[in-house]
């Protein structure tokens, strides 16, 4: 099969200085910045430092009144990404999906709603519908008739460059056609305090690469890009704008906030994009940094640049104080940068940079410039030592992308931190108040195998997930290692207790430890650095398939040679704001109790020298229509597999009730596919419901695959629009 | 003032959450981070909370607080200039 190459027909971008592409291009050339003392809501001790705040009303700009203002962001974006493509959606169905990365979706939204609960005891539970990471993605779908793989990347500040080479893989593996693809977060009191609560923030606003830099200056906004198979590009006529020819991720596994001191997980992420894109270093024309200028951000990028170009490092620059940093959007924000560079053969300027730092020892480009330019590097890294680079080239270039290897991955070791007895959990007022029967883990028995410091500083979300990945070793090196964990709600405690803490005491005292924990991906960079896996880390989030969105990842990884061992998981825990919430709902009954839980599955590609536990033959991602039409869903799953390999379906019913319906016609219409009955079964009973309990359902599917010696499909709807499909076999 | 050691290290403890470890354990001199107590960036950044709650002492860069931080001895005599200036 011919490779199929990504490349780029549509880019949208929404940020502080401009609207659209063409606004936020012409404020650079007028070296305008869009830096402003914040307005969007109070800040007693911050509020004169500047911030790329977007001034506009969203609803103005024709995005929709419903969401969050990460969803009207997002949504902005990919509006005029669609517009720039050309491109008509009708045609492509469940061949075209979208992914972005965020790293507080709906936070801004959802603290007004805290605010009100703290300090005047009301609740209203409306805006935190649109809290999750993934409703943005869900909103674009919903609205632009998407129904491909859709999901949301949540890798703090690489997210936005992350969502986008996951989406590249997506269609190099022939998953879909066209992804939108790229990043949205608004500004949130949660990141304004926190990053205020590291110190990381420069009062006179952001001056990457220079002598007196101070730290970061905070932003927000989106970016998306339409990317699609070249041939399907060509087909239609489209205007290519740019190809996607490398991206390469990497873990530094050394702390959650500090860098590498020698940027060694910045230098691995440059050179696995290189190497992807068959490129050598001095191919390289332009470099957009990630350059946030802390101190040590762009000290350590600098040292990385120097190890991979050596003497001849290309012009580079940061185009952080443009924007502020937009976390999640900001990777994807870069991209598009990067992509209007070489469009018009330009080079965005460094602003902020005036004095040279005899520690960096290199110069950024200082005013716009003409440069020929071919082949572009965008870098961004986050929190947890998580880094993606991608490379971007002219339409004219031939690329020599790497093509991924589908294959099956066998699962040689499993790690389940489960529901002990059940138990009964309060649910804490102003929240409705009330007892409720849970799955509860308890107090984690390994805890004691842990680290003092692990024990003092990681929250019982991140230990249940570090014990889960141990429980998945088993003996002998495994390799380049990468994870993937999937989370539904992330580390809500620990955010919620940072952010109660910070309204009620008005910014005073915050809780530093607290804010880096608080990330969807802490679970996965503390596996990381407890186990020494230096490949991707990622953590992705999808309401109910929340895990099979990390599966995805891990197979992806494992398909393209990139790792040797992939920890594919998911985590969540148990709190008030689920049990509250549900209660309001009604949903917790005798039949469907909340839960929590964190499973690990390690993966490989390669047969192990132990029979494997069972194999993953198949993972799909997709959304399913209204009306559900459960023949359309035989169909999908009919077309990744033989319906003579599998004897039993195992989905999530009994937990959200309103699916089970769904889940029941999906199991009549299968078993009169297949001729034969194929014998429907649940898990939740068990496990108890919560958004990555389909993680409890893998783990059965692995048994029940051992023990039957027979293959399993694990299907799994969300109740908010995905659906994925995983085949276990002996 | 005199900023008691004693004192100093029961705040030290509580405000980093340390597990199994007393305040006479701790050494006056002995460094607070990389060898001794082990602490990293983060707990630093938890001693600047402390020393704003507890001492009144507000640190806006870190870079400020850092010779402040080699021990519980330059610590205390850090307070004590602060508070008398």
């Amino acid at each position: 099969m011919a490779p199929r190459l990504p490349v780029i027909t549509g880019v949208g971008l929404v940020a502080a200085p401009g609207y659209s592409v063409s606004e936020v291009w012409h404020a650079i050339t007028m070296n305008e910045n869009g830096l402003k003392p914040l307005s969007l809501f109070s800040s007693p001790r911050y509020g004169h430092i500047p911030v790329g705040q977007i001034q506009i009303d969203l609803v103005k700009l024709g995005a929709p009144s419903r969401g969050s203002r990460t969803d009207r962001l997002g949504w902005l974006a990919a509006r005029e990404a669609l517009l720039c493509s050309q491109i008509n959606l009708t045609g492509f169905g469940d061949r075209a999906g979208v992914l972005l990365g965020s790293s507080v979706g709906g936070s801004f939204d959802s603290e007004r709603f805290l605010t009100q609960l703290i300090k005047k005891g009301k609740m209203r539970p409306r805006p935190t519908r649109f809290h999750e990471c993934a409703s943005a993605v869900d909103l674009i779908a919903d609205d632009f008739g998407l129904f491909g793989p859709s999901m949301a990347v949540a890798t703090a500040c690489s997210s936005g460059a992350l969502a986008i080479s996951t989406a590249a893989e997506l269609i190099q593996a022939g998953e879909a056609d066209v992804m939108l693809a790229g990043g949205a977060d608004s500004l949130s009191r949660m990141t304004w305090g926190g990053f205020h609560s590291l110190l990381l923030v420069d009062p006179g606003g952001c001056r990457p690469f220079d002598a007196g830099r101070a730290g970061m200056s905070l932003g927000e906004g989106a970016a998306v890009l339409v990317l699609e198979a070249e041939e399907t590009a060509r087909r239609r006529g489209a205007k290519i704008l740019a190809r996607l020819v490398g991206w390469g991720a990497s873990c530094d596994a050394h702390h959650s906030t500090a860098p590498h001191p020698e940027g060694a997980g910045a230098l691995a992420a440059m050179r696995a994009a290189l190497r992807r894109a068959g490129l050598e270093p001095g191919a390289i024309d332009y470099v957009n940094a990630h350059g946030t200028g802390t101190r040590d951000n762009d000290l350590v990028e600098a040292k990385a640049l120097k190890q991979l170009f050596g003497l001849r490092i290309p012009p580079f620059s940061s185009t952080k104080r443009f924007f502020g940093h937009a976390l999640a959007a900001s990777g994807a924000m870069e991209a598009v940068l990067c992509v209007e560079a070489l469009r018009r053969q330009e080079i965005p300027p460094n602003p902020g940079f005036s004095a040279p730092d005899p520690a960096i020892g290199l110069q950024p480009v200082t005013e716009l410039q003409r440069a020929r330019l071919t082949h572009v590097m965008s870098n961004s890294f986050g929190f947890g030592g998580n880094n993606a680079v991608l490379i971007f080239s002219t339409p004219e270039t031939t690329a020599d992308t790497v093509s991924p290897k589908p294959g099956i991955a066998a699962i040689t070791g499993l790690g389940v931190i489960g529901p002990g007895a059940i138990t009964i959990r309060q649910i804490e007022p102003p929240l409705p108040a009330g007892k409720v029967l849970t799955h509860d883990c308890g107090p984690l028995a390994e805890a004691a195998s842990l680290s003092a410091n692990q024990r003092r500083r990681l929250s019982r979300m991140v230990q249940m997930a570090i014990l889960a990945a141990r429980r998945s070793q088993t003996s002998g090196r495994p390799g380049r290692m990468a994870v993937a964990i999937g989370t539904g709600f992330g580390c809500l405690d620990e955010g919620a207790a940072f952010l109660e803490n910070l309204i009620s005491k008005d910014e005073r005292e915050p809780m530093p430890t607290r804010f880096p924990n608080s990330v969807h991906n802490a679970p996965a960079a503390q596996i990381a650095i407890d186990l020494g896996a230096h490949g991707l880390n990622c953590a992705s989030t999808a309401g109910e398939i929340s895990f099979e969105t990390a599966l995805w990842q891990a197979m992806s990884q494992l398909s393209n040679g990139e790792a040797d061992c992939v920890l594919a998981g998911a985590v969540d825990e148990l709190n008030n704001y689920p049990l509250g919430i549900g209660q309001r709902w009604r949903l917790w009954d005798e039949q469907t109790r909340p839960g929590e839980g964190a499973v690990v599955a390690s993966l490989s590609r390669s047969e192990p020298a132990s029979i494997p536990l069972a194999r993953v033959t198949v993972v799909r991602l997709g959304r399913y229509r209204r009306p559900f039409d459960a023949q359309r869903e035989v169909d999908w799953i009919t077309a990744a597999v033989d319906l003579k390999t599998v004897n039993i379906l195992l989905s999530g019913a009994k937990g959200w009730p309103a699916l089970d319906p769904l889940y029941n016609s999906v199991a009549a219409a299968l078993s009169a596919r297949a001729g034969k009955a194929i014998e429907h079964q649940t898990y939740k009973q068990a496990c108890g419901e919560f958004y990555s309990a389909s993680a409890f359902g893998f783990a059965a599917a692995v048994d029940l695959a051992r023990r039957s010696g027979r293959g399993v499909l694990l299907y799994t709807l969300s109740s908010r629009g995905g659906k994925a499909l995983c085949c276990v076999q002996p | 003032m005199q900023v008691s050691s004693n004192e100093l290290k029961t705040r030290i403890i509580a405000s980093l959450k340390l597990q199994d470890i007393t305040p006479d354990q701790i050494e006056d001199d002995a460094p607070l981070f990389g060898t001794g107590l082990g602490l990293d960036s983060i707990d630093a950044l938890e001693l600047v909370v402390m020393l704003e709650k507890d001492y009144g002492i507000q640190i806006k860069d870190i870079e400020e607080g850092r010779p402040a931080f080699a021990s519980v001895r330059t610590l205390a005599a850090f307070i004590e200039a602060k508070r008398s200036s």
